[in-house]
């Protein structure tokens, strides 16, 4: 490939070669080129930090990383404490992903299969908690529902229920957490498989008589299996490393938690053996996923276009389903529209009231106050840019090798590509610190701690799986003879590339990029180890804000960003949903 | 403007390596943008240091305070103008923050931190000791013995109250007030594993019992009754603050200085009651953290902050209670009205013991105090 790009003359030279077909060195060299640079990154970003965290684990010290013992971790699997946070982190995860895939894979049938008045917009904001911002969503959540809640308070005044009943806390606070910011994973999954299904089974199920409710059962559901998989992997993964919704509703029985508490107890040894341990667990599934679906195929043979959307005649029908939908919706976004309200709450007007008694905008004029305000949001602008151009373009890049070739070990490959996706932001920050602390060979010899560069290397490192994830889908979609077709006209490699290739596969790596650019510009765990005084992030403004108790100017940055995404959601919907839909890993 | 020039060199730098890697996209070659991106920001750091050396201050002080003092510092050390920069976190953060940076710190100044924190901080070699100014001021039970970390204040752990739910009256007078039944279900507590403030106040508790018969057991039954009469465990400072707005909870236990600031400043609905049996006063202090690059400017900082005016200054504008002697004369008017109750304790003993009932306080009580 490179060579193809950066000198032409050469190609020129060697017409008959080129044009005819590229030489058996030439793609090699590119296959062993790029897969270097891409294990060279993963080793000095993800693999190496990783293996100085278990190195640290095996210490005999708790805090300076000397000797070996495994007497630590001996402790570690002896203590109830610990063994109760692992059953606890797997049963939050497995929970999470039956809550979340429940309600996706329902929102998803009732928005795609059926027409109705407001479709598109219900489509548009079911996709928004997508990006709730993480900080600001969950005290959104947690004034919703919480200890002190305004749902329950409002159903104590209303129906005289004592509201202390109603409080979620603990698992039932985090569950709820989950399930409606993780749903979108299902939804977006399962809604592409429904329009991209095969209309010709499900009339065949008919005609030979299958009742609805069997046509349902065996036949659609089931082929509806691969996007449910592809979102219950990202869901446990996502549960797994989850860490403030169970800060936030007081729920320390999780490994996350456990980590912040050996590390307040200044046992950097006891929060290594806990990140390694949920590290372990995560590729656990992500190996059993990875091997089920390899096992078990669900393509249809047909092609073409999917089903066109059941139109419901009847007005009764009609009436119904947009009464389920649009106040679902509703709820859905009610984490959003609380984050609005405290954005024009003035500060000690909402005290034992169902809604705000003082009303102000002095929040949003700060907007105008000057550049200061604005340097935040440009800040997480610039530094997420970085890194997604990065995800294109080693993600991008490792899609198409994994997808094109056959080689040992591409199991392991794959499972370090998402390693970071499985790990916590605490850790991975931990795992940049452990590494980068000292000049790295990886770093140009320099040290990156307290610099610019680490905050969009973590961004990097933990939103790469994401592109990979949805570059990988587009580029399995690609059938490999449209590229040997240019070429075998005439096309050389690069004109191939251009008028090809990327047309046909850059609407995925970009709906991965955009989901990705987006997480990156609301990134709270690991910024908060690693910013520096010079490039506040916007959501470590967010925190120091409430932290000061301005939940108002808080709100306001919150917002913002549920305007960005908004206009990211907007920008890939014109993309085409079904390109939305594979944002996330339809594999 | 010296720093905004080179953020936009850094930008231009920073925006240039990420079009030419987007260009590059097409071979999946060349892939560290990130990495890339450093050269400009770490250049025009080492860059600054030629002249006076720059200073990073690691603090969890309120940000008007932390923006006041360093400009007051600026205009007295001209040569540090523009060169100061503040992260702003909560103490254990700082702490994490540093014992990751040990080989490369990038914090000259460690302003505020526990007692505990700033012992575990000496003893892992991250800070260094310098005899500040004014250092015989300070009592010497308030600082290190190495000159490693001095008190700047003292935190009186206190009870509070919602003074629009309750009267002064009937608010609860002592820590043994808060287990009787009446207050089942009004007590609202910030989340205790990972507060310093609410730890240290926790295993105050135990260490009454313990002084006396050598066994945590009393301290255990108590912490176990205040369980049951907890309500809600708040995960923040800020939510615990809320819910005592909200009246969830009417009363809590916290720290004095944020309690003063909370009511006199934020105008919260807040009173407080200081224990009969006497509050437990935490030390809260500042240190020079090991760092050659900034140990001139981390000193003159230090020299700066702990000199007995500016302390009275802190004192009238942020309800601090200085750890130093201060005139009488300069005392504000609430520090004079001020008494405080001292309960005795023996922080090495405390500290000794802190780890083990705080696990015993998690692993047997939270949550568990109602059944």
């Amino acid at each position: 490939m490179t060579t193809a790009t950066t000198s032409p003359d050469v190609g020129l030279e060697t017409t008959n070669a080129v044009y005819k077909r590229p030489s058996w060195f030439r793609r090699r060299f590119n296959v062993i080129a790029t897969l270097t640079v891409l294990l060279v990154v993963l080793f000095g970003y993800v693999i190496g930090p990783m293996i100085a965290t278990v190195r640290r684990s095996l210490s005999t010290d708790p805090i300076d990383t000397i000797g070996v013992s495994f007497h630590a971790w001996g402790d570690f699997f002896l203590s109830n404490a610990q063994r109760d946070a692992i059953a606890g982190s797997i049963s939050l995860a497995i929970l999470s992903v039956i809550a979340a895939g429940l309600l996706g894979t329902g929102v998803a049938v009732l928005l795609t299969r059926w027409e109705f008045p407001g479709r598109g917009f219900c489509q548009v904001l079911a996709l928004l908690p997508i990006a709730l911002p993480p900080l600001m969503g969950v005290w959104a959540f947690k004034l919703l529902f919480g200890v002190g809640g305004r749902i329950p308070f409002a159903l104590h005044e209303w129906l005289g229920v004592a509201a202390k009943d109603l409080w979620l806390q603990g698992l039932a606070g985090v569950l709820i957490v989950h399930a409606m910011t993780m749903y979108p994973y299902f939804f977006l999954t399962v809604s592409a498989a429904l329009m991209s299904a095969d209309v010709s089974l499900e009339e065949a199920s008919y005609s030979m008589g299958a009742s609805r409710a069997r046509t349902w059962l065996r036949v659609i559901l089931p082929m509806l299996t691969p996007a449910v998989v592809a979102g219950a992997l990202i869901t446990f993964m996502s549960s797994m490393a989850s860490y403030t919704a169970p800060l936030l509703f007081q729920y320390t029985n999780v490994m996350t938690q456990q980590i912040v508490i050996a590390k307040s107890d200044g046992d950097m040894r006891l929060a290594s053996i806990i990140a390694t341990t949920l590290a372990v667990i995560s590729i656990v599934f992500l190996a059993v996923i990875r091997s089920y679906e390899q096992r078990n195929i669900y393509r249809t043979q047909s092609k073409g276009g999917g089903r066109a959307r059941s139109t419901v005649t009847s007005p009764l029908a009609r009436a119904v389903i947009t009464l389920i939908a649009i106040p679902l919706t509703l709820v859905l976004i009610l984490p959003i529209i609380m984050i609005l309200v405290l954005s024009v709450t003035a500060k000690g007007g909402w005290l034992a009231t169902i809604l705000p008694t003082q009303y102000t905008l002095e929040w949003y004029a700060q907007m105008f106050s000057g550049s200061e305000f604005w340097r935040p949001v440009m800040n997480s602008l610039l530094m997420s840019l970085l890194a997604v151009g990065g995800a294109i373009v080693l993600g991008a890049g490792a899609a198409y090798i994994m997808s094109r070739l056959k080689f040992r070990g591409k199991v392991a490959l794959d499972i370090a590509i998402m390693l970071p996706w499985a790990l916590p932001g605490t850790v991975v920050a931990i795992n940049l610190i452990t590494a980068f602390s000292d000049p790295s060979p990886f770093a140009a010899g320099r040290v990156l701690v307290g610099t610019f560069a680490i905050v969009p290397l973590a961004y990097f490192v933990r939103f790469n799986p994401l592109v990979f994830r949805s570059s990988f889908a587009s580029w399995s979609q690609l059938d490999p003879n449209l590229e040997d077709a240019a070429r075998s006209l005439g096309a050389t490699w690069w004109y191939t590339f251009r008028k090809v290739v990327l047309p046909l596969v850059s609407r995925g790596i970009m709906a991965g990029a955009l989901l990705a650019f987006v997480d990156g510009v609301g990134e709270f765990v690991a910024s908060v180890v690693l910013y520096t005084p010079q490039w506040v992030p916007l959501s470590i403004e967010i925190n120091n804000q409430n932290y000061q108790g301005n939940i108002g100017t808080g709100a306001v940055y919150g917002m913002i960003q549920v305007a960005l995404v908004l206009g990211v959601l907007i920008v890939t919907r014109r993309m085409g949903t079904r390109e939305l839909a594979v944002a996330v890993p339809a594999t | 403007m010296d720093t905004r020039t080179m953020r936009s060199s850094v930008l231009r730098g920073a925006v240039a390596v990420a079009l030419s890697s987007l260009v590059l996209s097409g071979c999946a070659a060349d892939s560290k943008p990130a990495a890339g991106a450093t050269t400009p920001a770490a250049g025009a750091t080492t860059g600054a240091g030629a002249a006076a050396q720059s200073l990073t201050i690691y603090t969890g002080r309120d940000k008007d305070e932390v923006a006041s003092v360093v400009s007051q510092f600026e205009a007295k050390f001209p040569q540090y103008k523009g060169k100061v920069q503040t992260i702003i976190a909560g103490a254990q953060d700082n702490l994490d923050r540093m014992r990751a940076e040990k080989s490369n710190p990038q914090a000259g100044f460690l302003w505020g931190g526990t007692q505990q924190q700033l012992v575990q901080a000496a003893s892992e070699g991250l800070l260094t000791s310098y005899v500040a100014k004014y250092a015989d001021k300070i009592p010497a039970a308030s600082k290190d013995p190495g000159n490693q970390w001095f008190a700047e204040m003292q935190l009186p752990e206190v009870i509070i109250y919602n003074n629009k739910l309750l009267s002064a009256a009937a608010a609860p007078k002592d820590w043994s007030d808060l287990i009787k039944p009446e207050w089942k279900d009004k007590i609202v507590i910030r989340d205790v594993s990972p507060s310093g403030t609410m730890r240290t106040i926790y295993s105050a508790m135990v260490y009454q019992s313990f002084v006396k018969d050598n066994k945590p057991d009393a301290g255990y039954a108590f912490l176990k009754a205040l369980d049951a009469n907890t309500v809600a465990y708040a995960a923040t400072p800020e939510d615990m603050y809320t819910q005592l707005d909200q009246g969830t909870g009417v009363v809590s236990v916290w720290d004095l200085q944020d309690v003063l600031i909370g009511q006199l400043k934020n105008h919260h609905p807040w009173g407080f009651v200081m224990p009969t049996s006497g509050a437990p006063v935490l030390l809260d202090g500042v240190a020079v953290v090991k760092n050659k690059n900034q140990d001139q400017a981390a000193k003159d900082f230090m020299d700066f902050l702990m000199e007995p005016t500016m302390q009275a200054k802190l004192a009238k504008d942020y309800y601090q209670v200085p750890a130093m002697e201060i005139d009488a004369a300069a005392k504000p008017d609430w520090l004079t009205k001020l008494t405080i109750n001292e309960m005795k304790i023996d922080w090495k003993v405390l500290g000794a013991h802190q780890t083990e009932w705080m696990t015993y306080w998690i692993d047997n009580i939270k949550g568990k105090g109602g059944k």
